[in-house]
């Protein structure tokens, strides 16, 4: 098991590494490392949603599932006395749970129908978690949401750390995925399920592993970003938004490319920050971007580039100017 | 009062409700059953059109069922344009794309909606909105009877309309074998254009109706998108009357499960029955699984 090494070696991803880790000592602004930490934990969001999306053909919109399910242990477990590593890992454990759990009745469905059980998901548990408050700390009544009790000793850059941790690791997954035996098969059930299954691929299984390796990682995303928020309430925490937001960067980015959610995660951390007064804005902006380059490049930001023919006439066009 | 007697009136509330969910559900169905596509902006569609008469009732003190005189070609030419423009290519692309295509639009306009009119709830209320009917010794609101009212005539309309006519038909006959349809002289991409239309102008009718029943926000889009879907899952793919039954049996079990269980637990309720039933009978209660 190794994990293959990266293009132009380890040097320059360790200086990358190493220079966003020292960001917050070094003092940059709160500001900007709140947009890298947002970085990160789209980043990571996004790869899982390409997973799905992109490399096993499960169009999954329940993503704010088990970001919210990841948040809720956390913050919840902050109330029961759980220690915050403790409260990240069994955000994960959950989420993965309840993965396996839903991929009972999800899975029997297919293409479009599994797309709309999917969305059902994160919409019921919404209402779940607006009636049913587990633990005490009557904040404002039933589903007003939950503080973090308390941060246990975790700092806003050890937080930012982590998030560097699960969007470097969720890079690194997709690595390791897609060139283990899980990725070829994938990959072959993408091509043609049929003709994967008849050569001895497991098709349920491999798309279950996929499915609940992605709710495992968008979970830790979840309690990551709800750990740095303080704040958990059902209505933002199972929010299609998350879903859209995934979406919009693979798409823009390019769907199944390694680098592309990256470009994507990058475009739509960027649009927030230049209109982050203008929340409403950035959203329609996005969708906007989001139909344009769903019709003009299908392939996004990473296939209109590999497609040397139209990167050139682009060249032109911009000469020709 | 007996228990059976207590029982009529969320029966009652239920069924009549359950002609707007069939209202809500009917262009959703129509768009499902010809072009295969789950028009997820379908909910957002629809509140426009609250929205849209909401502005007419504001601003021109238009009555909101006759606003539908423009509220229903605008949406027609929404979703003429939307189709021929935006869809066709989107289905040359992959099978995603419209999926994807749709999101966006209702991501556009859910924030326009947030942006123009503020994330305040708002309902359309005309005077008769607010009246209510008596039923024996029961009471029920007018808007619920308006509701059903309106569903039927959509449904037996949109139903006769695609039997009798030559449109109607080609649409039928695109969604049964769009090459064959091709090869016996339909223009399909007409057609289906056609279709999303008739489609949109349903959903201005129960935008309206919608309004008039309960109040709305920017975003009770993607709530009333899932009861949509529940209907039509619920119903059958593309029969109108399977899409009207769907609606009733919804209606019922949201007011009943306000009944028996909770009034803040009939949300839930509908959408665990929905899950339910996408697990164990994906194709519908009254639908027949597809060939593939």
């Amino acid at each position: 098991m190794t994990i293959p090494r990266p293009r132009g070696g380890w040097a320059p991803l360790a200086a990358v590494v190493v220079i966003l880790a020292v960001l917050p000592v070094v003092g940059v602004s709160e500001r900007w490392l709140l947009y890298i930490f947002l970085f990160f934990v789209y980043l990571s969001i996004a790869n899982m949603w390409n997973l799905l999306c992109g490399y096993s053909g499960l169009v999954c919109l329940c993503l704010p599932a088990f970001i919210g399910l990841g948040g809720y242990t956390l913050v919840i477990g902050t109330w029961v006395g759980l220690p915050t590593p403790l409260g990240i890992i069994a955000g994960a454990l959950v989420a993965a749970g309840f993965a396996l759990l839903i991929s009972i009745p999800v899975f029997r469905l297919k293409g479009i129908y599994f797309a709309i059980g999917t969305l059902v998901v994160p919409e019921a548990l919404k209402y779940v978690f607006f009636l049913w408050r587990p633990v005490g700390g009557a904040l404002q009544g039933g589903g007003a949401g939950y503080v973090l009790k308390s941060t246990d000793g975790f700092s806003t850059t050890d937080i930012y750390w982590l998030a560097l941790v699960i969007g470097f690791a969720s890079v690194f997954l997709m690595r390791f995925i897609l060139s283990s035996k899980l990725g070829s098969g994938l990959a072959a059930i993408r091509d043609n399920e049929r003709t994967a299954a008849i050569c001895g691929i497991d098709v349920f299984r491999l798309k279950l592993s996929s499915f609940i390796i992605a709710a495992l990682v968008t979970g830790i995303a979840g309690t990551i970003f709800y750990l740095r928020q303080a704040y958990i309430e059902p209505a933002s925490s199972f929010s299609i938004m998350w879903t859209m937001m995934a979406i919009v960067s693979v798409i823009i980015g390019g769907l199944r490319t390694e680098a592309g959610p990256m470009f994507g995660a990058m475009i739509v951390v960027f649009l927030q920050f230049l209109l982050s007064r203008y929340a409403g804005y950035s959203l329609i902006i996005q969708g906007i971007i989001l139909i344009g380059a769903m019709l003009a490049a299908p392939q996004g930001i990473m296939g209109f580039m590999g497609k040397t023919r139209s990167y050139r006439s682009l060249l032109q066009w911009v000469r020709g100017r | 009062m007996t228990d059976l007697a207590d029982l009529a009136t969320p029966i009652v509330m239920g069924v009549l409700l359950g002609g707007l969910y069939a209202l809500i559900a009917m262009g959703l169905s129509l768009v499902f059953g010809v072009m295969k596509l789950i028009n997820v902006a379908h909910g957002d569609l629809v509140l426009f059109s609250s929205y849209f008469a909401y502005a007419a009732m504001a601003l021109l003190g238009i009555d909101p069922i006759l606003s539908l005189l423009m509220g229903m070609p605008l949406l027609f030419a929404i979703g003429f344009v939307i189709q021929k423009y935006l869809m066709k290519r989107a289905f040359g692309i992959s099978m995603e794309a419209p999926l994807l295509i749709a999101f966006g639009i209702s991501l556009i306009l859910q924030n326009v909606q947030q942006l123009t009119w503020s994330p305040m709830a708002r309902g359309l209320t005309p005077a008769y909105a607010l009246e209510s009917f008596s039923m024996g010794p029961f009471r029920f609101p007018l808007a619920y009877l308006l509701d059903f009212i309106a569903a039927l005539v959509v449904t037996f309309s949109l139903r006769e309309f695609l039997r009798r006519t030559y449109l109607g038909k080609a649409i039928h006959a695109a969604s049964q074998d769009k090459r064959t349809a091709l090869l016996m002289g339909i223009n399909t991409g007409r057609v289906y254009a056609f279709a999303f239309a008739i489609a949109m102008a349903t959903a201005a009718i129960s935008g309206v109706f919608l309004g008039l029943t309960f109040p709305f926000t920017p975003t009770s889009g993607v709530s009333f998108l899932i009861l949509a879907f529940g209907v039509v899952i619920i119903g059958g793919l593309g029969s109108m009357v399977g899409t009207f039954i769907g609606g009733m049996i919804l209606g019922l079990a949201q007011t009943l499960g306000g009944y028996f269980v909770s009034a803040t637990a009939q949300m839930l309720i509908l959408y665990i029955i929905v899950l339910v039933v996408l697990a164990v009978r994906p194709q519908g209660l009254f639908g027949r699984k597809e060939r593939t």
